[in-house]
């Protein structure tokens, strides 16, 4: 099976780098305790057979597979567990952003073995994304208890690493990596999962990951036949469908993507420490966190058009802060602004914002010019089509909009450490667990970004949000924290600290050589690797 | 005055030389025709370059009919209905039975003639609801004709502003390095290799990070400019060095020296104006770059922002083979910085042949 | 010429300096550092970054950074990458080959078709064939390369015979000996078209202009005079001496060729230094940038100095003492 990425891995170290082109590597390499259930999103036991939970909800036993084995042979037992929690995440001279995940209250888990093949894990305080998180991947002690001793692990399994040394539990392993060109995996042959006929898995025998940076060649790379698969995006939908039955593949549409795209302001009342400067000028703050001003740019966004020309109609409007995709968690019911220039004209008329002096733009009470600079990072060229467009809308208000397209990293550096920002069009990526979305709304996270790192927060929703966090971690009980996280999703829709703009659509085009192929709109098309097999004749 | 007398007719005969080459004359003519249009871009299009109607998205070119069931009328363009097929594709549905008549001398969208008097009037267009796509539309609607003549006020000029601030740097610098030669000539050469020695684009990239970003588009425009002269000034200045170095041996101005006229008058009144009819032809060959650097920059999104118009941020638009599959007629503004291109390069060329006397001596020898 | 050698040697020393300061300041002094790419990233905390912030010593003032480079420098070490967290030079001495594979294919091809084409030109002045040269130059020098990268790719794709970006196909590994070449020099004909397509056609115009120049010398006028050959006139005597100034522009042409292969390498998916260095660049990773920066400016150093020694060895009139 060939597919594409678009960028080389920063590491085949799972604890040390997480983002999207590392955990596509490390994903088929190892395995954690639970795994989400891709059709059902429920967690399932995957290296741990079963587990026991205490009265109090505080101990958690896990039973573990006893007919697992690392890749190179060596059982896989309860030692692993331990190590990778107490050697390596909770190590305080390794940089990992699992350990945050797995502190609760500055206080760690407490993570015991009891025999081989048990390992109890004593929490603080209860924990309910727990069951979930236990998906972190498991690594091996006898490859890397001698890196950690010598203090060597955060130089361990970088890209220069000799792929024979990664060792996982997972389906497949890796061979070969060359730089910029492709990622080879072999299948495991010790992987202890098995087929529904007892037949050993995986069926591929090799899996090819090709680097391919340029979205263009990929898309022609998947037509010519090199690729086996390929996501698309709505642009490329009219290109690619009409040809399905001529060069046998399925274009799957799997529904709302789940990153987000949002429009927001600066709400930061803070000052510069060293200049004693306002971060944004007073009056300028005095807009945006006026929610009325908020909602008539809410009504300005055009979702139906940006969907119909960024996307070619293959879009959703996003009203929630979590989206349709994060299933169980999704509140369908919240407020929503509909695209209408005149009300929002009406709004900000009541707000007290119209053009005292004809020269086409709006003033404030005071009679200054509605102006600020809107910023989004360049690259993304979806993105920096919607800017433009609410861009307009805004003109067609009143507002005089500068926009600009930045580095990312140098927009990032501005939303936070240097707070010099008025208004930002930006994406998220988002998941179904609504917890590890705490650093974006409570008001003491650092991606609060509209005002980050409050000392205490600033206004009485954003006090309830946090609230909300705070009660919701702790709630075992699944209806009840839905209760708690739709409330949270309803307050946002209307104080608007985000204004949500649209959702592409997960597109996937696969060529029809697979068999058992489960396409889902949580995992994707190839969240199987182990099960997929090469159908008859394309062998 | 002598000596300048005799300088201007040496010109005169490069002029006359130059009217010879019958192609560069009609690059020449090209060139003022494109300069003009962007000029008076407000007046030739028919839209503003920012007016968009998102119900007309990548509208192929609209067909002018001058029939009526076979009966010649005025000029018209039917409407125009976005849809999309099973396939998601925009489809435009040709609606003959309404009809806009093309005027002339509209009013529409208020902009600045010559960027100074305000004006409502346009040289063509259609009335109200329907929409002229003279070349196509762009993913928001907006006219690519209309666009292209304000996308040329941005790329011509930055070709023009460029090469002259990057002219005067090289003059400077070469003057100087040529004329007082030693040391200073060391330290300077080597000032030089150093910037032409760093691979340009990621000089390039790097400046343009330095570039604040509270500048509105304005100064980004003139940020642009600053950071493409500050690379190309010194391939120039290397070209003036050599002829300085040639040229302060000569009689004249050793007598000038002699009569004791203060180094600053000798390298201004007497070496830099011999150099700069040689040189000529290099600015023109530069000027291709500038505007190939501006669309560089705008294809990883860094170069003149939405919603004003540059070829490069057009161009960096058309980068898509699905967007071209679709509408091909995107990909007008790579066709305009093509002529462009050509023009000056053939101009310079043109130049060249009729000042550089050692091609003149090669004429007489066959 | 030791001598000569060596003092150019000497004076490169501050030029390799003064080009890592001044990179290293426009990366530094810009806003924005490595840190802010994980700082967006909702899992990490504000521990994490600070323990990022001292493992790449992000937190020292900015003179110590620099010469706290220069120092590893002078023990060749080119320091450490903040992305794929290696040090630098494990990282891009595979890119920097790829890209010498992909600009050597260029420089031969370019001067293989250039050279030829300018004399020939010459030779025909005025000629339909020259103005035909001539024409085709103007086009190919008026379009940016990523431009002709684009549409050479759209298409390669319209007719399936070549591959599609990329350096090997995906089975590269399991090809013997002479299938990996095949397949690689498959893989080199689009990128390097779209290097070489403007350095063709501007070599040949400096070729045809240097022929010119040289057939309208005396000597020439008087070998032909002496009833020569019209092939050993133009062969032996003219285009020795008309290449010869453009051997100068070999060490310029790797420069412009790496930093001209940026984007060539990007949107034909070469794995090269300048798709590397690109996104170096762009998430500020400091120290990988400096060290491409430096390798480009040595092998454009490296290149000069043999491009004049090699003058003054086929040229006698030109001694460096």
């Amino acid at each position: 099976m060939v597919l594409a990425t678009t960028s080389d891995p920063r590491s085949f170290n799972d604890i040390l780098a997480k983002e999207t082109s590392t955990s596509l590597v490390t994903d088929l390499i190892f395995e954690g305790l639970t795994t989400t259930n891709a059709s059902t999103t429920k967690v399932e036991p995957n290296l741990a057979k079963s587990w026991d939970i205490s009265e109090d909800g505080l101990t958690w036993t896990f039973h573990l597979r006893e007919d697992a084995r690392w890749n190179d042979g060596q059982p896989f037992t309860a030692d692993d567990v331990v190590f990778t929690f107490n050697g390596l995440i909770y190590n305080p001279d390794i940089p990992s952003s699992a350990r945050d995940i797995f502190t609760v209250d500055g206080k760690t888990f407490q993570v015991e073995k009891m025999d081989d093949y048990t390992v109890r894990f004593t929490l603080p305080v209860k924990f309910a994304p727990f069951l979930r998180g236990m998906s972190q991947a498991i690594l091996p002690q006898h490859k890397l208890q001698k890196a950690v001793r010598e203090g060597r692990f955060n130089f361990t399994w970088g890209i220069d690493a000799d792929p024979a040394e990664i060792v996982g539990t997972g389906p497949f392993k890796l061979v070969r990596y060359d730089p910029g060109q492709r990622l080879v995996f072999e299948r495991n042959p010790y992987y202890w999962k098995k087929s529904f006929d007892g037949d050993p898995l995986p069926y591929l025998e090799r899996i090819i990951y090709l680097i391919v940076p340029g979205v263009d060649v990929g898309l022609l790379k998947f037509m010519e036949g090199t690729l086996d698969g390929y996501t698309l995006r709505g642009m490329d939908y009219p290109l690619v469908k009409p040809l399905e039955a001529k060069n046998n593949f399925t274009v799957y549409d799997l529904g709302p993507d789940t990153g987000s795209q949002f429009l927001f302001f600066n709400q930061n009342s803070g000052r510069n420490p060293q200049t004693g400067q306002p971060f944004v000028a007073p009056y300028k703050l005095a807009w945006f966190t006026d929610l009325e001003f908020r909602k008539a740019v809410a009504h300005a966004v055009d979702k139906e058009k940006i969907i119909e020309i960024v996307d070619n109609k293959l879009g959703y409007p996003q009203h929630s802060a979590m989206g349709p995709a994060a299933g169980f968690f999704y509140n369908p019911h919240v407020a929503e602004y509909d695209y209408d220039l005149n009300k929002a004209r009406a709004i900000l008329a009541a707000a007290g914002f119209s053009d005292r002096n004809g020269d086409g733009f709006i003033e404030d009470p005071r009679g200054n010019t509605v102006e600020f600079s809107l910023y989004t990072n360049a690259g993304t060229t979806e993105r920096v089509d919607i800017a433009a467009i609410i861009r307009e809308d805004l003109e067609r208000l009143g507002m005089k909009v500068h926009f600009q397209a930045l580095e990312f990293n140098t927009l990032v550096s501005k939303l936070t450490s240097r707070f010099d920002w008025e208004a930002v069009i930006l994406g998220l990526t988002g998941g179904i667990e609504p917890h590890f979305g705490k650093n974006v709304w409570m008001s003491s996270g650092q991606l609060h970004m509209w005002y980050p790192m409050q000392e205490k927060p600033a206004t009485a929703w954003e006090k309830r949000v946090d609230e909300i966090f705070d009660q919701g971690v702790q709630e075992l009980d699944e209806n009840k924290r839905k209760e708690l996280y739709d409330e949270y999703q309803l307050i946002v829709s209307r104080e608007l600290p985000l204004i949500y703009t649209v959702l592409g659509a997960r597109l996937y085009a696969v060529r029809n050589k697979f068999g058992n192929l489960k396409p889902t709109n949580y995992g994707g098309v190839f969240h199987n690797p182990e099960e997929l097999y090469m159908k008859e004749g394309y062998r | 005055m002598i000596e300048r007398a005799r300088h201007l007719s040496e010109f005169q005969i490069a002029l006359r030389n130059f009217r010879k080459n019958r192609l560069a004359v009609v690059c020449v003519y090209v060139l003022s025709v494109l300069y003009g249009g962007a000029l008076v871009a407000g007046f030739l299009s028919p839209y503003l370059f920012k007016n968009e109607d998102r119900n007309y998205s990548y509208a192929p070119p609209t067909p002018v009919k001058i029939f009526t069931e076979g009966q010649l009328t005025r000029p018209y363009v039917p409407a125009m209905e976005l849809t999309f097929n099973e396939y998601n594709a925009r489809v435009y549905k040709i609606d003959l039975v309404k009809k806009y008549p093309v005027r002339f001398l509209v009013k529409g969208d208020e902009y600045r003639l010559l960027g100074i008097f305000p004006c409502r009037y346009h040289l063509f267009g259609v009335e109200a609801p329907g929409r002229f796509y003279l070349l196509g539309a762009d993913a928001r609607g907006r006219d690519i004709f209309s666009r292209l003549l304000y996308g040329g006020q941005v790329s011509l000029s930055i070709g023009l502003i460029g090469v002259l601030i990057s002219f005067m740097i090289g003059l400077l610098i070469g003057g100087i390095s040529g004329y007082y030669g030693g040391r200073l000539d060391d330290i300077l050469m080597r000032l030089c290799e150093m910037v032409m020695m760093v691979p340009g684009f990621y000089l390039l990239l790097a400046l343009r990070a330095a570039v604040p970003d509270s500048f509105n588009s304005v100064q980004v425009y003139f940020a642009i400019i600053i950071i493409l002269s500050f690379m190309g000034w010194a391939g120039l200045a290397r070209i003036i060095r050599g002829m300085c170095l040639s040229l302060r041996e000569r009689e004249y101005v050793l007598a000038a020296r002699g009569f004791g006229l203060s180094d600053f008058k000798i390298v201004v009144s007497h070496i830099l104006p011999h150099t700069l009819s040689y040189s000529i032809f290099a600015v023109m060959l530069s000027i291709p770059g500038y505007i190939l650097g501006e669309s560089g920059l705008s294809l990883i999104g860094l170069g003149i922002q939405d919603p004003y118009a540059s070829w490069g941020n057009m161009l960096s638009d058309a980068m898509s083979i699905v967007r071209i599959k679709f509408a091909p007629w995107i990909l007008w503004p790579a066709f305009f910085i093509f002529l462009t291109v050509v023009c000056f390069n053939v101009i310079g060329d043109a130049l060249r042949d009729c000042l550089d006397p050692m091609l003149k001596a090669e004429g007489e020898a066959q | 010429m030791w001598r000569y050698t060596l003092k150019r040697m000497l004076v490169a020393v501050p030029m390799l300096l003064g080009i890592s300061l001044l990179t290293f300041v426009l990366m530094r002094v810009t806003p924005g550092n490595y840190l802010d790419t994980i700082r967006m990233d909702p899992q990490f905390s504000k521990e994490t970054i600070r323990h990022y912030e001292q493992l790449y010593q992000l937190d020292k003032p900015l003179a110590q950074q620099y010469i706290r480079w220069i120092y590893n420098l002078l023990h060749f070490e080119l320091g450490y990458s903040f992305h794929y967290n290696v040090p630098v030079h494990k990282i891009i001495g595979e890119r920097v080959w790829n890209t010498f594979v992909l600009s050597l294919s260029a420089f031969l091809f370019t001067w293989c078709i250039a050279i030829p084409l300018g004399i020939g030109a010459a030779l025909n002045r005025n000629r339909p064939v020259d103005r035909a040269v001539q024409f085709f130059s103007y086009i190919a020098l008026s379009f940016p390369g990523f431009f002709l990268a684009m549409i050479f790719l759209f298409w390669a794709s319209q007719t399936g015979i070549l591959p599609l970006g990329g350096m090997h196909s995906p089975d590269y590994d399991r090809l013997g000996m002479g299938g990996k070449i095949v397949d690689l020099l498959k893989h080199l004909v689009i990128p390097t078209r779209a290097l070489s397509v403007g350095s063709i056609a501007a070599l040949q115009r400096l070729m045809r202009g240097n022929m010119l120049e040289v057939l309208g010398q005396r000597y020439i006028l008087t070998a032909r005079a002496k009833g020569l050959p019209e092939g050993r006139v133009v062969y032996h005597h003219a285009l020795r001496n008309a290449v010869n100034p453009l051997i100068t522009l070999l060490g310029y042409e790797f420069s412009s060729l790496l930093s001209g292969a940026a984007l060539i390498e990007i949107i034909c998916s070469w794995p090269g230094l300048g798709s590397l260095m690109l996104t170096a660049v762009r998430s500020k990773d400091v120290y990988l940038v400096m060290a491409s920066m430096l390798m480009g400016s040595i092998l454009f150093m490296v290149g000069n100095l043999l491009a004049d020694i090699a003058l003054a060895k086929v040229d006698p009139r030109i001694r460096y003492d």
